[in-house]
């Protein structure tokens, strides 16, 4: 039998498997806290778990036989004409025992293609347009990502039910139709035609060499233009469908044929208004739909609580259609279906709600104190919300959806925060919102505590006592940090500080920009929170560090494809810093040409495939005339460079730095050939895990690289307070955030940095040779941006709080901390004042963000083997949680392998 | 009137591509599962004057009311409780 890694270490005195800070119990030990969902809300969520993700082409059939009929017509005017046909012909679908009705598409979790983005991923595989993508490079990223075989994926067709890219299940007798239907935007998709013109951009092939070699992980223009951004409820909640409705004709009308100083862009308003109305009245036929559904429901139903439910249902739609939320539950079916509106508008993941418990205040407030309703009805509203956005899912193709999001849609929620004045946020909404996320623990919405030292305590322990559930949320976010960052980014668009309060967290850990907008109720006026910005996460997309290095090292090539990615340097690489000279000219190399080809394609997306719903409900499209693709949002400045595999970078450049440079133990061509012969060992693929403790020694390897790789492993580690390591961190932050104004987006501003991993870190690893770091071959790269490889952070938590704080975060829209900890370390009331303490510790000493997994390793190792018992295990694995089942097999093995604190 | 199942009745309400509530029952029927005698047809475009099947591809048709030339193509198992041409044959 080969030995493991582990075995390997363990023997030579170094074990992989050591407590930090105490000692856990040898039995599995499940979690603390464990609470129940309303009845109603069991039965609904028991359907849910064993749903079938699943897709149809109602949507996309009524869009493109609507938009084949304008070819002549104004572009945003014939898209607004195809969403209008697409949303007045959804069917409508209602289960027993809903209250908050409307679905993305005619199933519990559905979803649909969008073949005017791209649609050569979905046709068949003997089809010349998906031979055409795999040249193109945008099939390797999908080569890499696995999606977890459990739960609601469906990952090999069987029956009449289709597999679409290992995640969708379609019905057979729809194949046909989904092929026709992609053929139709052949040569017309933004995929389509951002590829015809982003080969113009000068050294168009090494953009193409990065996708191939999995050093980028993917374009953003047609996978998902839209989202890790806050959406923003205000315009229907304040004037609802039909004051909207006035409020663009009446402008319409004063903008007819008026350029009104401005000769290129003030005419189109005029269209602009024109696409608003005609979107507003597909969601007035949307809603009708559903209401006339729940009529029809009420007239077969004999239960006579299932009928009446099925009436206030109707009445509540029916009004909704045309009529401004009058209650707490009609305000909350505006936002539910004004979300999923805009999620059936384009392939969006993280689009936020925000800080829905400020926004629907105003309704629970009145609605409590003139008796309508009370806390328990607002309870089950809230854990039926829960079960409603975890059903979202998005359509797209297996390396966005497996390899980036796990699946996940992130749609997060904020609390927490600052008010418009400067006074803490926290509502009584809020503290129901958050048990809510106690009693119905489910992925979605995951929540966000934006946290400031104005904040209640006993709000603070609340939340504690959440993540002792498990379900890794709310992760704490500095509110400090993000406004600062808010300021620096979007002063120059005229963010003020009061403003820069209102921010929240698009996607799953993306700080977006915000404003206040004032909502009447009954006489009474409340400033609302809600998205002011474009979408984030869009630009340069996940961007591999340790690829780069290896480039540098093998002076430009990639050593698993043997491809010449970037010219080479020709340099010696005799010092360290001419090797981090050198990392860095490569670094920017591959920033400029991706953030050029990206802003090609947002640009065909912007010309062809607009939003206007989601501009609609943007400040201040409506009041400009000007939708997102004119620069209609408050802010626009949101564009985007996203880093990966931070820490395995860091890591492997203080090894090479103490080793080869400053020790002088080993020359960096001996270095190089024990890194490309994976220091004896198999590769991850071969071994099947990909955790550095499970990889084996080559049959008949001699161990003539163990010395090498043990020095490897033993040298400085970030995550320690050692200087060595964190230096590292440093110089690339204060390289990188900087660095990263250096590129311009398509809308004219400049870009920024974001720094998380999401899931590529599983992907990217496995395309990936091992690294001085001592990592090996195919391994999964440390997650997150700041969280210390797995089994590395070896002197404490709070040693590793200091390695994280070391540089300054407001100057990233983002970090990323991910700390596991074992149930027992914080149990009881003093376990969570332990916990608290720890996370305001961190606060303190500037950090931007932490998250907690609780959980027993052994309990992951046990599910890992018998996944059929755990179908409702929940995990934190980036900025988001997902059912363990449905996490694919590298993210797995990561989350095992991560340092487990059995003591804080 | 042949072949038809619970995922061509009206008070079939789909949870998934396998699966869906029945509205009568209040329970969770197979798709695929033969009609009962509480059968409602749901409309589709295989139930519509307007759909001409494609003689060539069964799951595939053309539907006669599109003003586009060529007709655009329908396809049977279109669900068209929302379509404004459906006239059941």
């Amino acid at each position: 039998m080969p030995k493991t890694l582990k075995e390997v270490l363990a023997e030579a005195g170094i074990p992989m498997d050591f407590e930090s800070g105490g000692h856990s119990p040898k039995e599995m030990v499940d979690r603390e806290v464990k609470r129940e969902p309303h009845p109603r809300v069991v039965k609904l969520k028991d359907i849910y778990m064993d749903t079938l993700s699943s897709a149809n082409n109602e949507f996309p059939y009524w869009y493109t036989r609507e938009y084949v009929q304008h070819d002549t017509e104004i572009p945003v005017v014939r898209r607004a004409m195809s969403l209008k046909s697409a949303f007045s012909h959804s069917t409508p679908v209602i289960y027993p025992g809903e209250l908050l009705v409307t679905h993305k598409a005619a199933f519990f979790r559905g979803s649909f293609p969008m073949p005017w983005l791209s649609e050569g991923y979905y046709m068949a595989k003997e089809d010349e347009l998906y031979q055409d993508a795999l040249k193109r490079g945008s099939a390797s990223a999908d080569e890499h990502s696995k999606f977890g075989q459990g739960g609601g994926n469906v990952v090999k067709s069987f029956g009449k039910v289709i597999s679409i890219a290992g995640k969708f299940g379609m019905r057979q007798e729809e194949i046909p139709a989904l092929l026709k239907l992609a053929k139709a935007w052949v040569g017309k998709s933004v995929d389509d035609l951002g590829h015809k013109y982003e080969q113009m951009v000068p050294d168009y092939e090494v953009k193409e060499a990065l996708m191939r070699n999995v050093i980028c992980m993917f374009d953003s223009g047609y996978t998902l233009p839209q989202g890790r951004e806050v959406i923003n409820y205000y315009y229907p909640l304040e004037y609802g469908i039909d004051g909207l409705l006035d409020m663009a004709e009446e402008l319409k009308a004063k903008v007819a044929g008026r350029a009104d100083g401005d000769g290129i862009k003030g005419t189109n308003r005029l269209f602009n208004y024109e696409a608003v109305i005609l979107s507003l009245e597909g969601l007035k036929t949307w809603f009708d739909n559903y209401g006339k559904e729940a009529r029809r429901l009420e007239g077969i139903e004999k239960d006579t609580g299932q009928k009446a439910e099925y009436a206030e249902i109707a009445e509540r739609l029916e009004w909704l259609s045309h009529g401004k939320p009058r209650t707490f539950a009609e305000a909350f079916q505006m936002m539910l279906t004004i979300h999923l509106a805009v999620l059936n508008e384009d392939a969006i993941s993280g689009m936020a709600p925000g800080r829905i418990a400020q926004v629907l205040y105003p309704y629970f407030e009145q609605d409590i104190a003139a008796g309508r309703t009370n806390e328990d009805e607002v309870m089950e509203l809230l854990e039926l919300y829960r079960l409603s956005i975890s059903s979202i899912d998005c359509f797209a193709s297996t390396g966005v959806v497996g390899g980036v999001l796990s699946g996940n849609t992130f749609n997060t929620v904020s609390i927490g925060g600052l008010n418009k004045d400067g006074g803490h946020a926290v509502n009584r909404l809020e503290y129901l919102l958050l048990e809510a996320g106690l009693n119905n623990p489910m992925p979605q919405p995951t929540l966000a505590l934006l946290y400031d030292e104005k904040l209640p305590e006993d709000f603070l322990l609340l939340a504690m006592e959440c993540i002792k559930t498990g379900v890794g949320y709310p992760a704490f976010m500095n509110n400090q940090i993000g406004m600062t960052f808010m300021l620096n980014q979007y002063g120059p668009e005229g963010m003020t500080s009061e403003e820069a309060r209102s921010w929240a967290i698009g996607g799953c850990l993306e700080s977006s920009a915000c404003c206040w907008k004032p909502l009447h109720l009954n006489g009474k006026e409340y400033f609302v929170p809600g998205g002011a910005g474009q979408p984030t996460s869009v630009g340069v997309h996940f961007l591999a560090m340790p690829k780069i290095l290896e480039a540098v090292l093998w002076n430009g090539v990639d050593q698993r494809t043997g491809e010449q990615v970037f010219a080479p340097h020709d340099r010696k690489l005799a010092t360290y810093d001419e090797l981090f000279d050198q990392f860095k000219l490569y670094w920017q190399k591959a920033v400029d040409v991706l953030a050029l080809t990206n802003n090609i394609q947002h640009d065909i997306w912007r010309k062809n495939n607009m939003a206007v719903i989601n501009s609609m409900l943007k400040p201040d499209c409506l009041d400009r005339g000007h939708l997102i693709d004119e620069k209609g949002y408050r802010y626009n400045a949101t564009f985007n460079v996203e880093s990966a595999g931070t820490i395995t970078c860091v890591n492997s450049l203080a090894a090479i730095k103490k080793l080869v440079y400053e020790d002088k133990a080993v020359s960096l061509d001996e270095l190089k050939t024990a890194i490309k012969d994976n220091f004896g060992f198999k590769t991850a693929k071969e071994v099947n895990s990909f955790s550095l403790s499970d990889q084996e020694q080559r049959d008949g390897d001699t161990g003539k690289w163990d010395k090498l790789h043990f020095m490897c492993l033993q040298a400085p580690k970030y995550g320690n307070d050692d200087i060595f390591a964190d230096q590292i961190l440093l110089d690339w932050e204060n390289f990188f955030c900087p660095d990263c104004r250096n590129y311009e987006s398509l809308y004219a501003h400049t870009m920024y940095p974001c720094q998380i991993s999401v899931s590529t870190h599983g992907a990217m690893g496995s395309a990936t040779i091992a690294s001085g770091d001592g990592r090996l071959a195919g391994t999964t790269f440390a997650d997150a941006s700041l969280s210390a490889f797995p089994g590395t952070d070896r002197s404490g938590i709070y040693a590793l709080l200091n390695s994280a704080a070391i540089w300054d975060h407001s100057m990233s829209q983002n970090s990323q901390l991910n700390v596991k900890i074992h149930p027992t370390a914080i149990q009881g009331p003093s376990g969570s004042r332990k916990l608290l303490d720890l996370i305001q510790a961190y606060m303190r000493k500037g950090g931007f963000h932490i998250q907690f997994n609780v959980v027993d390793t052994k309990v992951l190792k046990d599910a890992q083997k018998n996944p059929q018992n755990y179908r409702d295990l929940m995990v934190r694995v980036a900025g988001f949680t997902q059912y363990w089942v449905e996490i694919g097999k590298p993210v797995q093995d990561e989350l095992i392998a991560r340092t487990e604190y059995e003591g804080i | 009137m042949t072949n038809l199942n619970c995922r061509d009745c009206r008070d079939f309400a789909p949870i998934d591509v396998v699966k869906g509530v029945c509205h009568i029952t209040k329970t969770t029927v197979l798709g695929d599962a033969e009609q009962c005698g509480d059968f409602s047809l749901m409309p589709k475009c295989k139930h519509c004057t307007k759909f001409t099947a494609d003689p060539a591809i069964v799951e595939m048709g053309v539907c006669e009311a599109s003003t586009t030339d060529p007709k655009f193509f329908a396809f049977p198992d279109m669900v068209t409780v929302t379509c404004e041409w459906f006239q059941q044959n």
